[in-house]
C-alpha cells in the first residue's frame, strides 16, 4: 500500500485512488484535512470541473486538483500553502460573481456549501459591480424537485447522478459558458424513483424537494442518525428533527449499505412517524363487543387474562404469533421470550413482498426481515393455513402486514379467534376483530438493532419521543411475559 | 484562380496554385505519395517516430508540442484499435492556414496522415473539419475517396500490408471543439466539453482507445521529413524550432494573407516587408503574433524572431502563427472587448474560473470602454485573469486570460485614459 504525506501527516492509501478519494477512504476529508470541493462526490465519477479542490503536490509544477490526481507512493501534498489558499479564494470569488444574494430567503441557508466555503475560504468583500445573471427562479423539474437556476453553481452533480446512478439522464446543461443552465431535456421530466437525491447532493439551494421546501429553516433542525424502515436494504438516513417531530429524511452515507443514496419512497416514509393514522392509545374490547380506548395497564391486564384463559383451556398449541419485519432485534427477542414462556411453538413472519430494483430498493418490505428470520420467525404459511381453516384459537400479531393481499388479505378469517392481541404502530382493519390493541413505537422513537438483506447489522438510537404515550414493543412484550409468568411457572412452564 | 493563395510559398505550399494538385494524379505527378510508400514499405513505425523526433518537428496546432515525442506515447502493442485524429477545426481568430492545406493540398495532408497513422499503429484516422469549412471537407472527402479507389487507403494501404482508413467528420461551430479532448467528445457525438486529464488521449482517446491528435499543418510537414530526412528539416528555421510554417497575416496591413516562411523569421520582417506594413501612412500600434489567444506585442517589440523560444522571452507565444496587426487608430480597450467577448461566448463553461472569469473580464472591459470604469477595475482585470491561468481542465482559460494580461502589460495607458476621461479616447477606432 502506497503512503502519501498530506500536510505532514502520513496517509496509507490504496493504489489507483486519487488524492481526494484517498483522503476520503482514510476518513480524513474535511475531518482532519480540509480540501473543499464541489463537483467531487463519493458516489459519482470524478468530474474535475469546479477546480476548488486544488492542492500543491511536490514535484508537479503548478496546482493540481486533488479529485483527479492519482496517488503515488511517497507523494507529498500541501493543502494549506499560500498558493492553495489564493487559488481557493480565487475560485470562491468567481463562484460568487453571478450568485444571487438570496441567503435570507434560500432554503439551503445554514447547510449551504457555498455559504460555508465562502466564509471559510473566501475573501471578505465582493469586488464585482457587474450585473448578475438573471435566470428562472422556480423551475419545476418534475413531481419532486424545483430548480432555482440563479443559485446553481454548475457542479453537474445532479446531471451526473441521473446519468451514472439512475441511468435516466433527464438532466443536462443547456447553452455554454456563463449562459449555462441546468435543464431537463425537452419533453422530459425529472421523474425517477431516486430523483430527490439530487437535492441532497446539490451543494447549494438550487435544487429543493417540493416536500421540504420552505418547511423549516434548517438551523432549527437537529440531524439524528436513523434507518429507513421501507425495505430490507435498511438505508441509512438522517432524521431532521424540529419541534419534536421528524421533518425530513435525507440520505446518510454508508458505503456498505446504501452508498450516498436513498429511494424517494423511503425518503418520504418519515411521514409515517407522525401520520394521522398512528395508533395513539391502547384499545380493549368490552363485554359489549365495542373497542374502547384504555390505559396501557388495563390493556395489558386484558391481554394477560385472555392469554391465560386460552392456554388454561386449550393449551399453548392453539395459540400462534406473527412477527413483523419492522420489529427490531430487541423486539423480536422479547417476543421470543414471551412465546417460550407461554410454550407457544407456532410463530411466523408476515413480510410483504413488492417491487425491487438493482440499485437499492429490496423486494422485502421491512427493514429487519433478515433479523426476524434469524430469530426463528419464518414462513407464515402454516399459521395462515390454520387461521383460514379455523385451526387456531388465539393469535398475537405484530404490525398489520398480515392484511396485505398476498398474505391474509382481509381480517375476516380472524373473526372466529377467541383471542386476538395486536401490537402495532398504525391503525388498521385488525381493529375490527382484535380484542386488545396496544400501540408500539416507530423505529425512530425507540432505536434498536436491525439486520439488512446483506446481513449487515445496524444499530440506531431513538431520535424522537412519540407525541402520545406509546411503549416500545419489546417492553410491552416483556411486561406481558412477566404478568403471565407466575401462573405459568405454577402450571409447570419454564418460569 | 483560387482567391487565397499564399504570397510566399515553401515546400508545404509550392504547388497549391496548380489546380490539379488536389487530384491524386496531379499530386503523384509532383512526387506525391512516395514518402508514404517508403515509410510503409521500408521503415518500421519506430523508424518513422525516430525520424520525426530527430527532425524536431513541433506541433502547429498552437501548443508546439514535439510531434515525435507525442507519437512515442502511443502503445506499441495495443490490445485493440488505436486512432489518429487530424485536427482540422481551425477556429482560432487570426488563423486560416489549415484551410488552405485542406482545400489545395489534400493529398499532402492525407500522406502525412497515413505516415502518422503507420507510426502510431492507428487503424483509422478521423479528420475533424471545422463546420464552416464545408468546401474544405468536400475537397478532402474526394481525395479520401480517390485514395480508397487507388488502394492507398484500405486493408492493404499502398500494398504494404498496413490497413488504414480515413473518416471525415464535420464540426458544428464551436471553438472549443478544436481543443483535442473537446474534439474527441464532439467526435463521439456529445457536447464539446474538454476532458479532464489524466487520462491523456494516448491512453484513453477517441471511443476509449489510444489516440493521437495532430494538427493539419503538423501532418503536412511529415511527408517532407520522411522524404528529405531530419537533417534537411533542421536546416530550416531555428535550432529549437525547425522547419517552415504558414503565417497568416491579417488586420491593418497592405497584403493580408498567408506566408510560408521559416520559423524564426522576424515579426517586423513579416509585417513590414512581406505584408507591406500598415496602409494609409499610419503606424503599427500592436501585433498579436499567434492568434487571438496570444498576448499582443507593442510596436516597439516587433524585432522578435517568430519562434517559441524567442517569443517566450517577450511574454507571448507562436500559437498558430496567426498574426493580427493593429494600427494607431485602434482602441486597445475595444480590442479587449471583442477578445473577451469571443472567449466569453466560446467557453464551454465547465470550469468555474473559465465560465465566470470570461464573463467577468468581458463585463469589466465593456464598462471601462463605456467610460464607467475605475482605477481599481484594472487591478480586478489583472487578478481575475491571474485566477484563470493554469488552473482549468483545458488551456482555453489561459487563452482567454493571456491576451487581457498582454493588453494590460503593454497598453495600460489606453485603459487608464478611458477611466480618466470617462469615455473612449479613440473615436476613429473600429466600431464595436
Ligand atoms: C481552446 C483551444 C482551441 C484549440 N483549437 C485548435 C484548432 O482549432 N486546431 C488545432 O489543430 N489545434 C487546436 N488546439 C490545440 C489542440 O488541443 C492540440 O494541442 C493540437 O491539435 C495538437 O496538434 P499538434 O500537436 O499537431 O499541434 C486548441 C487548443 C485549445 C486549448
Ligand atoms: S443544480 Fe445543484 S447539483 Fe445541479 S449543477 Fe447546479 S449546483 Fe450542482
Ligand atoms: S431502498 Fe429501502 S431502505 Fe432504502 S430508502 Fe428506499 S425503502 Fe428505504
Ligand atoms: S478551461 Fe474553459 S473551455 Fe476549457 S474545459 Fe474549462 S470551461 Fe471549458
Ligand atoms: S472537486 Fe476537484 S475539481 Fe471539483
Amino acid at each position: 500500500m502506497p503512503t502519501i504525506t498530506v500536510d505532514g501527516r502520513q496517509v496509507r492509501v490504496e493504489e489507483g485512488r486519487t488524492i481526494l478519494q484517498a483522503l476520503d477512504d482514510a476518513g480524513l476529508l474535511m475531518d482532519g484535512v480540509d480540501v473543499p470541493h464541489y463537483c467531487w462526490h463519493p458516489g459519482l465519477a470524478v468530474d474535475g470541473s469546479c477546480r476548488l479542490c486544488q492542492v500543491e503536490v511536490e514535484g508537479l509544477g503548478g496546482l493540481q486538483i486533488a479529485c483527479n490526481t492519482p496517488v503515488a507512493d511517497g507523494m507529498v501534498v500541501h493543502t494549506t500553502s499560500d498558493r492553495v489558499r489564493d487559488a481557493r479564494a480565487g475560485v470562491m470569488e468567481l463562484l460568487l460573481v453571478n450568485h444571487p444574494l438570496d441567503c435570507p430567503i434560500c432554503d439551503q441557508a445554514g447547510e449551504c456549501k457555498l455559504q460555508d466555503y465562502a466564509f471559510e475560504y473566501g475573501a471578505a468583500g465582493a469586488r464585482t459591480r457587474e450585473p448578475r445573471r438573471a435566470l428562472q427562479k422556480r423551475v419545476p423539474l418534475g413531481p419532486t424537485i424545483v430548480l432555482d437556476q440563479e443559485r446553481c453553481i454548475l457542479c453537474r452533480r445532479c446531471v451526473r447522478f441521473c446519468r451514472e446512478v439512475t441511468g435516466t439522464g433527464e438532466l443536462g446543461i443547456a447553452n455554454r459558458g456563463d449562459r449555462s443552465v441546468i435543464e431537463t431535456f425537452p419533453g422530459v421530466e425529472l421523474d425517477n424513483p431516486y430523483s430527490m437525491n439530487v437535492a441532497d447532493i446539490c451543494p447549494v439551494g438550487a435544487l429543493t424537494t417540493r416536500d421540504f421546501r420552505f418547511k423549516v429553516r434548517v438551523w432549527f433542525l437537529e440531524e439524528r442518525p436513523g434507518i429507513c424502515t421501507g425495505c430490507a436494504r435498511g438505508c441509512n438516513v438522517w432524521l431532521g428533527v424540529a419541534h419534536g417531530e421528524v421533518q425530513r429524511y435525507t440520505a446518510r452515507r454508508n458505503d456498505r449499505v446504501n452508498g450516498s443514496w436513498i429511494c424517494d419512497a423511503g425518503r418520504l416514509s418519515y411521514r409515517e412517524i407522525a401520520a394521522p393514522d398512528r395508533l395513539r392509545t391502547p384499545l380493549v374490547r368490552g363485554e359489549d363487543g365495542v373497542l374502547r380506548s384504555a390505559e396501557l395497564d388495563v390493556a395489558l391486564d386484558a391481554a394477560t387474562r385472555r392469554l391465560r384463559e386460552l392456554i388454561d383451556a386449550k393449551g399453548p398449541g392453539m395459540l400462534a404469533a406473527l412477527a413483523s419485519a419492522h420489529l427490531t432485534n430487541e423486539d423480536l427477542a422479547a417476543l421470543r421470550r414471551l412465546l417460550d414462556r407461554l410454550g407457544v411453538d407456532a410463530a411466523g413472519l408476515t413480510l410483504v413482498m413488492g417491487e425491487g430494483d438493482d440499485l437499492l430498493v429490496h423486494p422485502e418490505k421491512g427493514a429487519n426481515a433478515a433479523g426476524a428470520r434469524a430469530a426463528g420467525f419464518g414462513d407464515p404459511a402454516p399459521i395462515l393455513e390454520r387461521l383460514r381453516g379455523g385451526g387456531l384459537e388465539g393469535l398475537i400479531v405484530l404490525g398489520h402486514d398480515l392484511l396485505h393481499p398476498t398474505l391474509l388479505g382481509s381480517p375476516d378469517a380472524l373473526d372466529d379467534l377467541a383471542t386476538l392481541i395486536v401490537l402495532d404502530t398504525h391503525r388498521s382493519e385488525l381493529e375490527r376483530v382484535a380484542d386488545v390493541v396496544i400501540p408500539g413505537r416507530h423505529l425512530a422513537e425507540k432505536g434498536g438493532t436491525l439486520v439488512n438483506a446483506e446481513g449487515v447489522v445496524q444499530e440506531v438510537a431513538a431520535a424522537v419521543e412519540p407525541p402520545f404515550p406509546a411503549t416500545a414493543q419489546a417492553e410491552v412484550l416483556d411486561r406481558l411475559a412477566e404478568a403471565l409468568a407466575p401462573r405459568l411457572a405454577q402450571a409447570g412452564g419454564d418460569g | 484562380m483560387y482567391p487565397r493563395l499564399p504570397h510566399v510559398t515553401g515546400y508545404l505550399t509550392e504547388h497549391v496554385a496548380e489546380d490539379d494538385f488536389v487530384t491524386l494524379e496531379g499530386y503523384r505527378a509532383r512526387g506525391g505519395w512516395l514518402a508514404a510508400e517508403r515509410a510503409l514499405r521500408e521503415m518500421s513505425p519506430e523508424d518513422v517516430v525516430d525520424q520525426v523526433t530527430a527532425s524536431g518537428l513541433q506541433g502547429r496546432g498552437g501548443a508546439g508540442f514535439p510531434t515525435g515525442q507525442k507519437w512515442s506515447f502511443m502503445p506499441s502493442d495495443p490490445d485493440g484499435p488505436s486512432y489518429l485524429v487530424c485536427n482540422a477545426d481551425e477556429s482560432e481568430p487570426g488563423s486560416f492556414k489549415d484551410r488552405l492545406l485542406l482545400e489545395r493540398a489534400p493529398h499532402k495532408v492525407l500522406e502525412g496522415i497515413l505516415i502518422g497513422a503507420f507510426a502510431t499503429r492507428a487503424e483509422k484516422t478521423f479528420v475533424y473539419v471545422r463546420g464552416e469549412y464545408s468546401r474544405a471537407a468536400d475537397v478532402f472527402e474526394s481525395a479520401v475517396e480517390e485514395c480508397r479507389t487507388a488502394g492507398i487507403l484500405g486493408r492493404n494501404a499502398l500494398g504494404s500490408g498496413f490497413g488504414h482508413d480515413v473518416v471525415v467528420t464535420r464540426g458544428a461551430g464551436a471553438y472549443i471543439c478544436g481543443e483535442e479532448t473537446g474534439l474527441l467528445e464532439s467526435l463521439e457525438g456529445r457536447k464539446g466539453m474538454p476532458r479532464k486529464k489524466p487520462p491523456y488521449p494516448a491512453q484513453v482517446g477517441a471511443f476509449g482507445r489510444p489516440t493521437t491528435v495532430n494538427n493539419v499543418e503538423t501532418l503536412a510537414h511529415v511527408p517532407h521529413i520522411v522524404a528529405n530526412g531530419p537533417e534537411w528539416f533542421r536546416g530550416l528555421g531555428t535550432e529549437e524550432s525547425p522547419g517552415t510554417t504558414l503565417f497568416g497575416v491579417s488586420g491593418h496591413v497592405s497584403r493580408p494573407g498567408l506566408y510560408e516562411l521559416p520559423l524564426g523569421t522576424r515579426l517586423d520582417e513579416i509585417v513590414f516587408e512581406h505584408a507591406g506594413g500598415v496602409p494609409g501612412g499610419r503606424k503599427v500600434k500592436a501585433v498579436i503574433p499567434g492568434g487571438l489567444s496570444m498576448p499582443a506585442l507593442p510596436a516597439g517589440q516587433l524585432d522578435v524572431p517568430m519562434a517559441n523560444e524567442s517569443l517566450r522571452e517577450r511574454g507571448t507565444f507562436l500559437g498558430t502563427g496567426g498574426i493580427i496587426v493593429m494600427d494607431d487608430t485602434t482602441c486597445m480597450v475595444r480590442v479587449a472587448c471583442v477578445t473577451t467577448w469571443f472567449f466569453r461566448d466560446e467557453s464551454c463553461g465547465q470550469c468555474t474560473q473559465c465560465r465566470e472569469g470570461t464573463g467577468w473580464l468581458h463585463k469589466l472591459c465593456e464598462r471601462i470602454e463605456r467610460g464607467a470604469g475605475e482605477d481599481a477595475d484594472l487591478d480586478v482585470l489583472r487578478d481575475v485573469s491571474a485566477s484563470m491561468e493554469g488552473q482549468t481542465i483545458c488551456a482555453f482559460a489561459d487563452a482567454a486570460a493571456w491576451p487581457v494580461q498582454g493588453f494590460l502589460r503593454h497598453f495600460r495607458e489606453d485603459f487608464e485614459a478611458h477611466v480618466r476621461l470617462a469615455k473612449c479616447p479613440f473615436p476613429a477606432s473600429f466600431e464595436l
